[in-house]
């Protein structure tokens, strides 16, 4: 009856006595376990998808597999707050996005600092929205839509993705910047919100270009918020005098790592993620899915999140006062 | 289209697809009998495996994990009542005292002769009418689901086997537990109390396993003078027989039917048509009280109905491109690796592969009874270990599962309470099914009633009265449906049983 717990503990001891042995021993030899990747989303979203796609190349670039732990909850507040609670060691990395990691802190207090607990390891790539309407929609300009906003407030309705996502913050950006005010519409997610559109029960929603483009001639792009055009004659945020709601409204795909991990190992994990965005099948299996590849550093875009702490910190409180 | 029709089935009938279908279906199988493994978490490991393969073999491999996962939930619910997936939560309460009768085989049996052909039959009406269905599925807005969920929280409640203001109780307590952690609308957290580990809310897993597997072991531990299935040579019984399932044939189809339809409204899902599909099956049964006391109609009514629901399911995804649930959202991510962007666009394009994505499904349910039927020797063994083992191995799978979910500890906080309040309930006769429908549907009902509100720019009543007719068509149907329920069932609910024949919670 006393012999199974004693032997149990033996082999527990001699077990932990190697791993400690084994951890001794290979320090200096990163990775040596598989990494985990947090993404602090549902499954089946953009993110659980494009992380499929780099846990699928990364192995061959950092020697050990990468394996995705979802975590969704709270707005993404409950990956993050585990991936900022992990150890610093490099084997828990968190794979979220700028309204999550910057934006949360102006909504609510949170039991981490955004922008002490975590460096920035790489931006994988980003996704630049468009406001569509439906095909028979009213509105055929941009301006016609604003001009109806502004003589009649809340009658338009804008169907977004929930609040403070993806969908709702470049929308909300816009409306700030034109000074409209508008009845907005969440929804749980983005295809539901689509739903909304091809439905007519809003008037327009913000869409990511691969969704756009499968519902061909059903909608109609008024904007897209980025920097350069994505489909040809649809002009974008800057050219219709909107030149700093682009900045703020871009998704990006961005891999953290709790703050604190040895210089080595971050050097080691920045490098082998360089590496994959040159990787010939990450690149196929991502233009597939309709994503870019624009990598960025760490380094890079460490400054690019200063200055959205910034902007994001004015934006709610303009649009909550 | 009957072109495009032929030209799929030549597309689909090709070995490597059934093989991989096959291999999807097994895998499928055994993750959803594993408590804490949902059908979703498999299909978003093995969806990059389909990247690699082509179109008309990796989709139907998903496709195969898919329906595995959703029949694989019935298993350990007949066997030790430890509901899988919430989709599964109707299947206990019949299919563990069939276990407990010694009938184990033929519980898993009728289970799955009800999900392949609750999925065959619905799954074949979904090609016939693709068409209209995207149409239905496109007038199910914020206001009608509303609607819905309200009807389906009535009907739950008045229908139970307990006095109705019990089962209004553990609505509400339910819709409580719901409104934990976020407002869905307005993201701001409720009762949480500044406690940061509960902000996210009370997940579903920790309060099934709790409510419905903890309860179990205590039971079977105070009982522990009786062994849990009665002594025999072969405690697992005898197979389904032809005759057994021609009896239930009509509860099948109305399973089917009602499954299908909720299949159709974006948003509903596996767990509504299974909770309603059984309350359905005794309010329209002759002998309303045999049901929660091991019959084989109180097994095929749920099941018929969740399985019915996958097919509808797929219509706004294929033809919209827009994905009703998680699992299809990863289907969806299946397509467009694809470099398929499933939409009018593809429909239009690429019409015959849609349709071979739709007949893979068909295939799926013969290929899913066939292998179902070959692995159920192999799980109705588990009744073969003995009490002293099988009570405490439940306890493990009921904790493992409940953390390997999310890897949050908190939840095994949640499972132990809601295990005590479970085993309270079953000894105060309440009957818990009201609680989990009502956590299930409060947050998509608060969440479209927010919406409706917003888009009625502040005059509900005058929003859903002019511009929404099929939700004020719900709304004055849901007095007359649910009293119809309550007047069907009412002899159930004697509060005062003469000589204790008439079952009492405690016994489901």
């Amino acid at each position: 009856m006393f012999q199974l717990p004693r032997r149990m503990f033996v082999a527990a001891a001699v077990a932990a006595g190697v791993a400690l042995a084994g951890a001794a021993a290979f320090a200096e030899d990163y990775p040596s376990k598989p990494i985990t990747m947090i993404i602090p989303l549902g499954a089946g979203g953009s993110h659980d998808l494009n992380a499929r796609v780099m846990t699928s190349v990364l192995p061959s670039y950092l020697g050990e597999p990468v394996v995705v732990q979802l975590m969704p909850g709270a707005s993404g507040r409950i990956g993050t707050a585990a991936a900022a609670k992990s150890k610093p060691d490099g084997y828990t990395l968190l794979f979220t996005h700028n309204f999550i990691d910057e934006l949360q802190q102006h909504v609510t207090k949170l039991p981490y600092d955004p922008n002490k607990d975590f460096v920035v390891v790489a931006r994988t790539n980003y996704a630049p929205p468009s406001l569509v309407v439906r095909a028979d929609s009213k509105y055929k300009t941009l301006k016609e839509m604003l001009a109806d906003a502004k003589a009649n407030p809340g009658k338009v309705k804008f169907g977004h993705s929930g609040q403070w996502g993806a969908a709702m913050v470049p929308g909300a950006a816009l409306l700030q910047a034109a000074g409209v005010k508008m009845t907005l519409v969440p929804y749980k997610g983005g295809g539901p919100a689509m739903r909304g559109v091809l439905a007519g029960d809003v008037d327009f929603t913000v869409a990511f270009p691969s969704v756009i483009t499968s519902q061909g001639d059903k909608v109609r792009t008024l904007v897209t918020f980025a920097d350069k055009r994505v489909f040809k004659d649809v002009p974008t945020s800057g050219e219709l005098g909107f030149p700093d709601v682009a900045s703020i409204a871009t998704m990006q795909r961005i891999v953290l790592a709790p703050a604190g991990i040895p210089k080595d190992r971050l050097a080691k994990l920045r490098e082998g993620f360089a590496k994959m965005s040159k990787d010939k099948t990450y690149m196929k299996l991502l233009d597939k899915l309709g994503e870019n590849d624009e990598f960025m550093t760490g380094a890079d875009y460490q400054k690019m999140r200063e200055k959205q702490d910034k902007s994001y910190a004015t934006l709610v409180k303009e649009l909550t006062k | 289209m009957l072109h495009s029709i032929l030209a799929s089935i030549d597309l689909l009938m090709r070995l490597d697809t059934l093989l991989m279908m096959s291999f999807g279906l097994v895998l499928g199988i055994f993750i959803g009998a594993l408590p804490g493994f949902t059908t979703t978490m498999a299909m978003a490991v093995l969806l990059p495996i389909s990247f690699f393969l082509s179109p008309v073999v990796g989709i139907p491999f998903l496709i195969g994990v898919y329906k595995g996962g959703i029949y694989g939930g019935s298993i350990p619910a007949v066997l030790v009542g430890i509901p899988g997936t919430g989709a599964s939560v109707a299947t206990t309460y019949d299919g563990l005292p069939l276990t407990k009768k010694g009938q184990s085989r033929k519980a898993l049996d009728m289970a799955l002769a009800a999900s392949a052909i609750g999925d065959f039959v619905a799954s074949f009406f979904t090609i016939l009418l693709i068409g209209p269905i995207a149409l239905i599925a496109m007038k199910f807005g914020p206001p009608e689901l509303a609607a819905v969920m309200l009807l389906s929280m009535l009907i739950i409640a008045f229908s139970g086997t307990t006095m109705v203001i019990k089962s209004l109780m553990m609505l509400l307590l339910g819709m409580f537990f719901a409104m934990i952690g976020q407002d869905p609308i307005g993201a701001l957290s409720r009762f949480t109390f500044g406690f940061f580990p509960i902000e996210s809310g009370i997940n579903l897993l920790p309060m099934l396993i709790g409510l419905f597997a903890i309860p179990e072991v205590l039971l079977s531990i105070e009982e522990k003078t009786k062994p849990f299935v009665e002594k025999s040579v072969r405690p697992e019984g005898d197979r389904l027989t032809l005759h057994e399932l021609s009896e239930c044939k009509r509860t099948i189809a109305r399973s089917t039917v009602l499954g299908a339809v909720i299949g159709v409204i974006p948003g509903v899902g596996q767990v509504v048509a299974a909770l309603m599909a059984y309350a359905a099956a005794k309010t329209a049964s002759p002998h309303p009280e045999k049901f929660g006391t091991g019959i084989l109609e109180g097994v095929a009514a749920p099941e018929a109905a969740n399985n019915a629901v996958n097919g509808p399911t797929m219509v706004p995804l294929l033809t919209l491109g827009i994905p009703g649930d998680n699992i299809t959202a990863i289907l969806l991510g299946a397509f467009v690796v694809q470099g398929l962007r499933p939409g009018p666009q593809l429909f239009a394009q690429q019409a015959p592969l849609i349709y071979a994505i739709l007949f893979s499904m068909i295939i799926a349910c013969v290929l899913l009874y066939a292998l179902g039927y070959l692995l159920i020797p192999l799980f109705s063994k588990v009744v073969m270990i003995r009490k002293a083992y099988l009570v405490p191995l439940t306890i493990v799978f009921a904790f493992v599962g409940t953390y390997v979910y999310r890897s949050n500890v908190f939840d095994l906080y949640f499972l132990i309470f809601f295990g005590l309040l479970g085993y309270a309930a079953r000894k105060l006769s309440f009957d818990v099914t009201p609680l989990v429908m009502a956590f299930i549907l409060t947050p998509v009902l608060e969440y479209s009633l927010g919406q409706s509100i917003l888009l009625s720019q502040g005059n509900l009543l005058h929003y859903v009265v002019i511009e929404r007719p099929l939700a004020l068509g719900i709304i004055l149907a849901t007095p007359l449906l649910t009293y119809l329920m309550w007047y069907r069932t009412r002899k159930l609910r004697n509060p005062n049983p003469v000589n204790g024949t008439l079952p009492l919670p405690a016994e489901q």
